[in-house]
């Protein structure tokens, strides 16, 4: 299949699990030339003049959210931010009623974040605007599986066969699943680490090796991305303590000798330093953590680009 | 007023019959059963090239009413109910209020008496508001007419009070049915834990929460010698206890639903709130399990479950749906297509589950052709190609995992004390 066919013209962007390699690549390929955008003096480009994004988060989000507002703003967009607390949510709104809602207004594309799994899917066959999935429940993120995978491009030239840890909470992270999709799919051996109450049961199916021990995974790893602890996972009973967590799971520059000299170290952000990584190693030189902050801003644009505009080529669509 | 039903392929699991002849109905009880019957001024209902068995019995319903409408009521599920060929259904006492006093049991059964299109039997609580807390007034509702008591909908956590529970209803030669699933260790998941979950994200409920109940339940029944009924069987671990018990002579009897017998987990991954349901949808290897353990007998009856609930309850995000959906007129179909049409199991074997087996566990006098017997009758072709459209059910609940799903076998007719109350899918009462 050659790759000028590739388009995500009008394409919802649920998950990774639904996406092609060729249009993750097409993705990425796109991203690098937005992320020239982003370094320019001037930002603004007229593409998407005329359009008109509707950020609509029911979580809360400082990242997320501005790394798509800024993406569309940069692109010469319209972008509104919907918060569920200042909605109609509260008043007992049902979330399909909040998308005809908002489909009502004429908005070209809705980005949602929202706490329950398949939510994205259900806004997709509600609403006939683009619905692109910026985090349902634990189920898939995928512009943060994007960004992560273009982070690694970036720093090691491919994707294929690297070694990747992706280390903590994979129960109820969507960052790992769609990183998990994503990876898998560009030719990647992914390997999971964490306490096993935090490890999804027979999630190895998939195609991913799993570890009890933080120091298996970390074995010659390329990458190593860290996820997110959340406090209250403790109080479930998930593990015991915050101080054994960081003792026997924790990153810090002693257990990252373990993975490649020139291994990667990624983090979803925010982090909780001291608790899944140490403070020396989120700020040394392995760090790709700010990085990827500006690369999601870059993935994001060409994923709004891709979606409105189906080309491949900036210039050309100007 | 006769009826006389022509030259259909009668089956009577209860008889080992399975042979084409002719049944004669009078007065509501059959009169004959047998070749060239004839009956003057008699209805005659040509069943010819089509099957004649005992009236279909769901030992597994959700009716709602009183209290749940806007779910279903009396009238509209027993509709479902005729149009799906079942004649008797016994209804789940978790309604609001609760099912357990003899005064609602009457209730159920004077409007089911008025309202209903098939006959209804009551399944009393177990325990007074199904709180798990203080035993309900078991013998006073199984003099009322109520043929079992159940919690459903909720395990009964306390070891003790099902030990009395169990005690207690033997004295009534009434049988207690457990709703079998540890709640602590099902926690909050949506959907069966495993491969599937895990990747989707969503919380899943292990099939050990089941397996630990089922254990608990067969001990209980085993030390007090009470009739134990597992509802809705949904793990190949139920399915080895139950069978174990049964060989060491325990009282126990088991059901499993249509969609646990046919449908794996692999269907949430469309997030489709229909197929949210408890216990939740299993994977592979249960499914299999619970094949062979109806097959073997260690599965006594199949009963649907059937749980509607209003459009609003059902129209939001997985993990915000009600658990449940409607079976009484997919139940057929369904199990016809995926058993019977596939070669594993007879019809006879079918209709067994689906009448003599519910029958013997409920202690029913309908479930057999015989003459005198009330002439409770389902015609099928098991033939009949059709497919589910849950907009033109009888149901008020419109979400089901089978809705367009093209199935192959279906009641044409349901007679209820000898009255034709469907035919032809349309219901006449």
């Amino acid at each position: 299949m050659s790759k000028g066919i590739v388009t995500l013209k009008n394409r919802d962007i649920l998950g990774l699990e639904t996406m092609a390699a060729a249009e993750m690549e097409l993705v990425l390929d796109t991203a690098r030339e937005m992320k020239n955008i982003i370094d320019r003096d001037i930002k603004k480009v007229p593409t998407l003049r005329g359009k008109s994004i509707v950020n609509l988060f029911f979580e809360n989000s400082t990242r997320t959210r501005t790394s798509f507002e800024l993406a569309g703003k940069y692109l010469g967009a319209d972008v509104v931010n919907i918060s569920a607390s200042g909605s109609s949510v509260s008043k007992g709104e049902s979330l399909r009623d909040t998308l005809l809602t908002v489909e009502a207004m004429g908005v070209d594309i809705i980005v949602m974040r929202h706490e329950a799994e398949g939510s994205a899917k259900f806004a997709s066959e509600a609403v006939s605007p683009v619905i692109i999935n910026a985090g349902d429940g634990a189920h898939e993120h995928p512009t943060q599986g994007l960004l992560d995978m273009f982070t690694i491009r970036q720093h090691k030239g491919r994707l294929e066969d690297l070694k990747v840890a992706i280390i903590g909470d994979i129960l109820h992270s969507r960052v790992a699943r769609s990183n998990i999709w994503g990876l898998l799919k560009m030719g990647a051996q992914v390997h999971l680490a964490g306490p096993q109450t935090l490890l999804p049961r027979d999630i190895a199916q998939v195609g991913v090796t799993v570890h009890k021990r933080v120091e298996d995974a970390l074995e010659g790893a390329d990458v190593v991305n860290v996820l997110r602890i959340q406090k209250e996972r403790q109080q479930k009973g998930l593990f015991p303590s915050a101080r054994e967590y960081a003792r026997i799971f924790g990153i810090n520059a002693h257990r990252l000798t373990l993975a490649q000299p020139d291994a990667l170290l990624m983090h979803p952000g925010p982090m909780n330093r001291g608790l899944e990584i140490s403070p020396e190693v989120a700020y040394s030189g392995q760090s790709a953590i700010q990085e990827q902050v500006k690369n999601g801003l870059a993935i994001r644009m060409a994923l709004l680009f891709l979606v409105l505009m189906g080309g491949k080529n900036l210039e050309a669509s100007n | 007023m006769k009826l006389l039903i022509k030259s259909g392929r009668i089956i009577n699991p209860a008889t080992n019959t399975d042979e084409i002849g002719d049944v004669l109905i009078d007065q509501g009880r059959i009169s004959a059963i047998g070749g060239q019957l004839t009956a003057e001024g008699a209805e005659i209902l040509d069943a010819t090239g089509l099957v004649v068995t005992p009236g279909l019995i769901d030992m597994h319903v959700h009716l709602r009413e009183p209290g749940l409408e806007a779910k279903e009521d009396i009238a509209s599920g027993t509709r479902a109910a005729a149009a799906g060929g079942f004649t008797t259904v016994a209804c789940m006492p978790n309604t609001r209020p609760i099912i357990d006093n003899s005064i609602l049991v009457a209730g159920i059964q004077q409007r089911a008496h008025h309202e209903g299109a098939v006959r209804v039997k009551v399944i009393g609580a177990l325990s007074k508001g199904q709180e798990g807390k203080e035993l309900a007034e078991i013998g006073d509702m199984v003099e009322a007419g109520a043929v079992a008591v159940s919690d459903d909908g909720h395990y009964v956590a306390n070891a003790k009070l099902l030990r009395t529970g169990l005690e207690y209803a033997s004295i009534f030669d009434c049988p207690v049915i457990s709703h079998a699933e540890d709640e602590e260790l099902a926690g909050e998941g949506y959907m069966h834990e495993g491969a599937v979950s895990a990747m989707l994200g969503l919380k899943g409920r292990p099939a050990v929460a089941e397996d630990v109940a089922v254990a608990r339940d067969i001990l209980l029944a085993e030390y007090t010698g009470g009739a134990l009924h597992i509802a809705h069987v949904s793990t190949a671990g139920a399915v080895e206890l139950i069978r174990q018990a049964k060989k060491r002579g325990v009282r126990v009897t088991a059901e499993a639903t249509p969609h646990h017998l046919t449908l794996t987990d692999e269907e949430v991954k469309s997030f489709n709130t229909a197929t949210k349901v408890n216990p939740p949808l299993r994977s592979a290897d249960h499914v299999e399990a619970l094949v062979a353990g109806l097959k073997d007998g260690t599965l006594d009856a199949i009963a649907t479950d059937h749980a509607p609930h209003a459009f609003e309850e059902k129209d939001v995000e997985f993990r915000y749906a009600a658990n449940g959906f409607p079976g009484l007129e997919t139940a057929l179909g369904v199990v016809l297509t995926a058993l019977y049409h596939t070669g594993r199991f007879s019809l006879s074997e079918l209709v067994g589950k689906l009448t003599l087996g519910p029958a013997r566990i409920l202690g029913l006098d309908t479930g057999s052709l015989e003459v005198g017997a009330l002439a409770d009758i389902t015609v099928l072709d098991p033939d009949k190609v059709w497919t589910v459209n849950m907009k033109e059910s009888y149901t008020r609940g419109k979400h089901s995992p089978f809705d367009g799903r093209e199935l192959k076998g279906k009641a044409v007719a349901t007679i209820v004390a000898g009255r034709i109350v469907m035919k032809n899918g349309e219901v006449t009462i």
